[in-house]
């Protein structure tokens, strides 16, 4: 998720949405899996912040900040996770195509020092693409509470790079870092990496042809930051990045000098037959290889406490918890891994897990940002704040300043700038956003998202998602637009689509579920009708999408973060960061559709569309009136919402109607910033046919829910 | 292959037939589909390493070396364990 970097240094951005600082100074460039504290160990090395967060994939841009290090003033670039060079994901790739066009003066590879066996093999192929390399080895705290004891020195010495152990969120070890940045030459660097891999004597002759084909001549000027040997393994692995590069090469005038067709030509018959020569895949040959090499290494740099490995019987955490009583003798330390070890096979609990889940759903979305949020806050800022005392003031003002009608309509009228716009803004959005964002950094920063992707893995396999699409869906709770970003971390093309439908349709955003929450839990009965309509839709659209739409069934595969316990300056820097965000979204297109209604009243555009869309609201049984709050809905959702609120103050709508009015609202037309990042995720043809599906379909459903309550005699 | 309820000593069987709570070592990956066998060697699974099953249900949950994994029914048949 691309968020503003919020600048220490007032000079360089400060506001605007696309904040590139340092550009064109000298790089560094942060790599790593996902998960590893890239992010936090970036705000620490710039001064300015990104998200951190406890589950992987929050970072799917790349972020830039700068930072001063010594002397010398850098461009620091955070990078989304990858596990290796080789990617798989759509996120990975965007990191992958960064290190093949971005040239850096120092790479800073992050990992988790818990994990130094599994990730030390991607450490060991950014050597091998040559680049100047620094490691380091963050969440040195937790391996220590788990007793893992690694000779750092011994580490740097058989890599030769520089090592440095981190705790990034607590900012141990950065000023080391930072001098060891300070220090690092390129030339040390490359040239002190000594240990060539080797993948075996049928592989080695054909990954060194193409790395000597792949030379190209002096006067070229394509350029990577990555070796040829580096490039040459990859395309052995069929990677797209790698070929692409090829036929970059083979595009580039002068690349090959006269050699060129043979070359390129050449390349793709080596890496046929050095495919077909291999049992095995050349990418699991590579891996294992590699892998034996990390083995070999982390023998003599590491040890771990003596874990029962062959037990069986024994419950892991058991294990854990008897390994530290046993090392340090202290009761504490037992319970403090025992206790989240107890919490956390409740929350994955098949059984446990639901009434689990609801508990976090009642107190943190319900009673906090529903009851609270939505109802006690916005009720004193609109009506007592704005509408008592800020509005008829500044309305009184601009009237007695501005003798213009259309002026005084555009700015303070019904519909105007500042009394719809901004006071929507201020008064309804900001605290119901904020409350969400704010639960919703807690429950990331736990890490029980993953959790309750575990969970709910094979309820969402059923409306062809994976546990994975959690994470976008639940924060589509709060942003649609920013979720629809999100479900770029998706691995399959079908799976992103489904989500993004179910996004656009069923899935309310913070604004507007405040809004509904407050008007419908006065009554208990349409808020039940509500629910089970809009779940009833989720399910049922989700199934049929899976049916319908082409292409394989999603997989699941996620890692499991420990549970930790949320750090307040994290998660108040979160939270300002992402309404910060929100606000540069939803803002401008509040003003927007003021001064767009106020076009449209002055030509009688509004009073045309207005009684286009009287003709469906009426035949979901609502009076004519409403099409004003379907109109709004086009704009934003929650922008609807907010008439809906209105319509029912003045007891325009009976119960029945205020809850079909929900229900289309709710499952209609995502708002415009929504369908501006859906085209941008999707393209504009699916974008289109997206909108074009939901707009008929939330008003028949309307009509359904309406045919029945009143054939059932319902009254609310 | 898959020899549930053999008595030798050692066998190996896949991720889904084995054991809770029981620790081996992963024997090999077998996956026609080069996406999962790439992402699951990316994560660090891998041939060699020790694998502890902590749970079947709701989804397959396991150890390798200190990090947790949670995986569905499909990707835990293509992991091979002997213990």
């Amino acid at each position: 998720m691309k968020l503003p970097v919020i600048c220490s240094e007032k000079e360089c951005c400060c506001g605007k949405k696309e904040c590139t600082p340092g550009k064109g100074l000298p790089k560094i460039i942060l790599i790593g899996n996902p998960n590893v504290g890239k992010s936090s160990l970036f705000n620490a090395l710039s001064g300015s912040y990104t998200l951190v967060s406890n589950y992987p994939g929050t970072s799917v841009e790349i972020t830039h900040g700068k930072a001063r290090i010594g002397e010398r003033e850098y461009e620091i670039i955070d990078t989304p996770g990858m596990y290796s060079l080789l990617p798989v994901s759509e996120e990975e790739r965007v990191s992958q195509l960064l290190l093949f066009e971005e040239k850096a003066s120092v790479y800073l590879h992050v990992i988790d020092a818990r994990n130094l066996r599994r990730m030390l093999s991607f450490t060991l192929q950014l050597l091998e693409a040559e680049l100047p390399l620094i490691l380091v080895l963050n969440m040195m705290d937790e391996a220590e509470e788990r007793g893992i004891e690694i000779n750092i020195s011994e580490l740097s010495r058989s890599l030769g790079i520089p090592v440095i152990g981190t705790v990034s969120s607590e900012g141990k070890g950065i000023e080391e870092l930072k001098a060891a940045i300070s220090e690092f030459t390129l030339e040390n660097n490359a040239q002190k990496f000594r240990q060539k891999m080797d993948y075996g004597s049928k592989i080695e002759p054909y990954i060194e042809a193409v790395e000597g084909l792949l030379e190209p001549s002096e006067e070229a000027e394509i350029s990577t930051g990555i070796s040829r040997r580096a490039i040459s393994l990859l395309m052995h692995q069929e990677d797209r990045t790698a070929f692409e590069y090829l036929r970059r090469a083979e595009k580039t005038p002068g690349y090959w000098d006269e050699r060129h067709e043979k070359n390129s030509e050449e390349i793709r018959k080596l890496v046929k037959a050095a495919s077909k020569i291999s049992e095995v895949p050349l990418s699991y040959l590579f891996t294992l290889k590699r892998q034996e090499h990390v083995n070999g290494i982390v023998e003599q740099v590491m040890e771990m406490p003596e874990r029962s490995e062959n037990k069986s019987s024994e419950n892991a955490g058991k294990i854990r918890a008897e390994d530290d009583t046993g090392k340090n003798g202290s009761k504490i330390q037992s319970i403090n891994l025992a206790f989240p070890e107890k919490i956390d096979s409740i929350l994955i609990h098949p059984v446990l897990g639901i009434p689990a889940l609801f508990l976090i759903l009642y107190f943190g979305l319900y009673l906090f940002v529903g009851v609270f949020a939505a109802g006690t806050v916005v009720d004193y800022l609109e009506n007592t704040v704005f509408g008592g005392y800020i509005n008829p003031f500044v309305t009184a003002k601009f009237i007695s300043l501005v003798p213009y009608p259309a002026l005084q309509d555009l700015f303070v009228g019904e519909y105007g700038i500042f009394t719809q716009a901004v006071t929507y803004a201020i008064a309804l959005i900001l605290p119901i956003v904020g409350a969400f964002f704010l639960v919703f950094s807690i429950i990331e920063d736990t890490g029980y998202l993953p959790r309750l992707g575990l969970l709910l893995d094979s309820m969402f396999k059923k409306i062809g998602l994976s546990g994975r699409a959690v994470i976008p869906m639940v924060l589509g709770f709060g942003c649609s637009t920013m979720a629809t970003m999100v479900t770029r971390t998706l691995e399959t093309k079908r799976e992103r689509l489904i989500a993004n439908i179910l996004l656009a349709l069923a899935i309310p955003c913070s604004a507007q579920l405040g809004i509904i929450l407050s008007i419908l839990s006065r009554n208990p009965e349409s808020l039940l009708i509500w629910s089970v309509v809009i779940l009833l839709e989720f399910v049922l659209i989700g199934f049929l999408a899976s049916r319908v739409l082409p292409g394989e069934a999603p997989t699941f595969i996620l890692e499991m973060p420990p549970l930790r316990k949320p750090k307040l300056s994290n998660i108040l820097v979160k939270t300002y960061s992402r309404m910060h965000w929100y606000f540069l979204e939803v803002l401008p297109l509040f003003v927007l559709a003021s001064v767009l209604i106020w076009i449209g009243r002055l030509t009688g555009l509004f009073a045309f569309a207005l009684k286009i869309i009287e003709y469906p609201t009426v035949w979901i049984g609502l009076p004519p009136d409403a099409a004003d709050v379907f109109l709004f809905g086009f704009f934003r959702r929650d922008f609807g919402a907010a008439g809906l609120y209105g319509m029912h103050d003045s007891g325009l709508l009976t119960g029945v109607q205020l809850v079909v009015a929900a229900i289309t609202l709710t499952l209609f037309m995502p708002c415009i910033a929504q369908f501006m990042m859906t085209i941008k995720e999707r393209g504009f043809k699916t974008a289109l046919a997206i909108s074009g599906f939901i707009f008929p379909f939330a008003f028949l459903t309307g009509f359904i829910v309406n045919t029945i309550l009143k054939a059932l005699g319902v009254s609310l | 292959m898959v020899t549930g309820n053999s008595h030798l000593s050692m066998k190996t069987i896949t991720l889904c037939a084995m054991e809770t709570r029981k620790t081996g070592k992963i024997d090999r990956l077998e996956t026609k589909n080069p996406g999962i066998l790439q992402k699951l060697m990316a994560m660090g699974i891998l041939p060699g390493m020790p694998i502890t099953l902590l749970r079947k249900s709701p989804s397959y949950l396991f150890e390798v070396d200190q990090t947790r994994y949670a995986v569905d029914r499909e990707i835990a048949n293509h992991i091979y364990v002997s213990c």
